[in-house]
């Protein structure tokens, strides 16, 4: 465990290089004031109108394919077919491959199903995991808009912000595979807000949505991003799956203010660790794989110290 | 040496892991209830073709709707709280829209990627006719008016049964010696009618029958499933036969209310 640990997150073990004095900050080196240099990321909503529009493009498509019987992209986010290609959500055949293994019904999957499993495996490592969440769910975006109206009262004081430990959804991940092997049945999908939403926007709503909609009620007027921080197995499926993926969210310490904007937006506060005062142990550090690669963090970045890049590039290719 | 912090952080986690095992006991003790509640023969719906045997369909389905989507007449649904059934799982409510047998393949089946729907059934029979095909002609020549492909697909239609049609002799026109007048269904549902031809939809057709036999008329199966006999009197009854493969098309058809003949689920062998 401890080799996994250091082989992940080695970098925060490590003695933490020394915190910036006040003439090496970047506003100081620009020769701006720390107001005028802060307010150079006001308003920027680059990356997040990219994905927002990406979101939307392949959500309509899976609608527009079934409305007018066009055969791009068919299927739920729980399995889809992609022109003819199989694409299948790896926490739904983990559970499948689990009680197949108990029940001898492993040879019984297709070559579809394989090949869409390994598809997803292959393309969400090479992306980012968690990549999925952001660019794609449509769970996130109605949870990003109710953050805003959470963040608002919050602001208000009209509610109280209240946080768990993080780590609590592998337990949840565990909790659901134990729960499908125990009823033999893909409990989780009763509560996916994932696949529930995919359905209800390509197949019609129905009943199902009620859930939903008092999981987002929980999430606006209770805690900050339940489901997606603390519970959502599938998130934490597709964290596994990018947990050394290669493209990631670059820093760069030199450019770094320390105003801790990005941590302020981000669904996943402590995978950017490394942006406090002093805690930054290399010049360069990458995120890891609860980071949704979303790209707030970039846009909200007043010095553009955050970036899209390629996992240790700086060091493979040293220039 | 564990610091303060450290202790902190592991009584925040456990306080939250213990509260997630208790949801997730909640969940699996609702679960348990709910699975014995889903019982696909008791609703009167039926599962798509080639559906395995529900005990084993309901984690061999993911719930994806390919199904759903590649039904040329959309007869596969996707179950919401209200049917009864286990959450997003596929069925096929006869009385709305019956599966026709106007596809080409079983698509429903050869679709799924988990096999829920199991298409080596239909591959194996349809290979099986067409292997019996060519060994009725010598040299394995098949006559120029004879063609596999139909022979294949009528014994791929046959492999698989999703129930079998029950009539309710009191309730059925025929055997009151009466007929219909009217549109085929109320509602709007598509289908093939036997033989050639292009899908209807049935509201737009109107039928005139004195003794009303539409169950017997539009069986996809014709006289291998259901004919009509008369029982003396001006007294007719659709008798049902072994090749009923309940796909529910006479159900759909049927005028009576509640229907003179419905399709009794029927769950197949484990495969």
């Amino acid at each position: 465990m401890a080799f996994i640990y250091d082989f992940l997150h080695g970098d925060k073990r490590r003695k933490p290089l020394p915190a910036k004095k006040k003439d090496e900050l970047p506003h100081v080196r620009l020769g701006m004031t720390y107001k005028e240099w802060h307010d150079q990321a006001k308003g920027r909503h680059t990356w997040r109108n990219r994905r927002w529009a990406f979101l939307i493009f392949i959500n309509l498509l899976f609608v527009v394919s079934f409305t007018f019987d066009l055969g791009l992209l068919e299927g739920s986010l729980s399995g889809s077919r992609l022109l003819g290609l199989y694409l299948m959500d790896p926490f739904n055949s983990t559970q499948e491959l689990a009680i197949g293994a108990t029940k001898g019904y492993i040879p019984h999957l297709t070559t579809n199903f394989w090949t869409g499993f390994i598809t997803i495996l292959v393309f969400y490592w090479l992306v980012g995991g968690r990549a999925f969440c952001s660019w794609v769910c449509p769970y996130h975006f109605f949870a990003e808009w109710g953050e805003k109206f959470h963040d608002y009262w919050i602001k208000k004081r009209k509610i109280k912000e209240k946080t768990y430990d993080i780590t609590v959804k592998y337990v949840f991940w565990i909790g659901f595979i134990l729960l499908a092997l125990l009823t033999g049945e893909l409990v989780f999908e009763n509560l996916n807000p994932v696949g529930i939403l995919s359905r209800s926007i390509i197949y019609g709503p129905g009943l199902a949505l009620i859930w939903v909609v008092a999981l987002l009620a929980y999430e606006v007027i209770g805690v900050k991003r339940f489901w997606c921080r603390y519970v959502c197995p599938i998130g934490v499926t597709y964290s596994f799956i990018g947990e050394l993926s290669p493209i990631n969210i670059k820093f760069e310490l030199d450019k770094c203010g320390h105003c801790r904007d990005c941590q302020d937006v981000c669904l996943v506060p402590h995978e950017l660790w490394f942006v406090k005062k002093g805690a930054a142990t290399r010049e360069v550090h990458y995120t890891g794989g609860d980071c949704t690669k979303c790209g707030l963090c970039i846009d909200a970045c007043p010095g553009g110290s955050l970036s899209y890049g390629i996992r240790d590039s700086d060091l493979i290719f040293k220039s | 040496m564990s610091t303060g912090k450290q202790q902190l952080n592991r009584r925040q986690f456990l306080k939250a892991s213990a509260a997630a095992v208790i949801t997730l006991s909640a969940v699996g003790s609702l679960a348990f209830w709910l699975k014995d509640k889903s019982d696909v023969k008791d609703k009167g719906f039926l599962r798509p073709p080639g559906a395995i045997p529900e005990e084993d369909f309901l984690f061999a389905c993911i719930k994806c709707g390919l199904c759903v989507q590649i039904c040329p007449v959309h007869a596969v649904k996707l179950a919401d709280w209200d049917t009864g059934l286990s959450y997003g799982t596929p069925y096929i409510d006869p009385n709305v829209q019956a599966c026709d047998f106007s596809c080409d393949s079983i698509q429903c089946a050869e679709t799924c990627p988990t096999s829920a729907l199991h298409f080596p059934v239909f591959r194996s029979a349809g290979e099986k006719a067409v292997e019996e095909l060519y060994k009725q002609y010598p040299n394995r020549k098949l006559p120029p008016n004879v063609n596999p492909f139909v022979v294949q697909i009528h014994a791929m239609k046959r492999a698989y049964k999703l129930g079998v049609a029950k009539v309710n002799v009191q309730q059925c026109l025929a055997y009151h010696g009466q007929g219909y007048k009217g549109p085929l269904t109320k509602h709007r549902a598509k289908m093939r009618p036997p033989g050639k031809g292009d899908r209807i939809y049935t509201d737009e057709i109107t039928v005139d029958r004195k003794i009303c036999d539409l169950c017997v008329v539009y069986c996809p199966l014709q006289e291998d499933a259901i004919v009509l006999k008369d029982q003396g009197g001006g007294k007719f009854l659709p008798e049902v036969l072994d090749g009923c493969v309940g796909c529910g098309v006479c159900q759909m058809v049927c005028p009576t209310e509640p229907k003179a003949i419905v399709i009794e689920p029927e769950e197949n062998p484990k495969v």
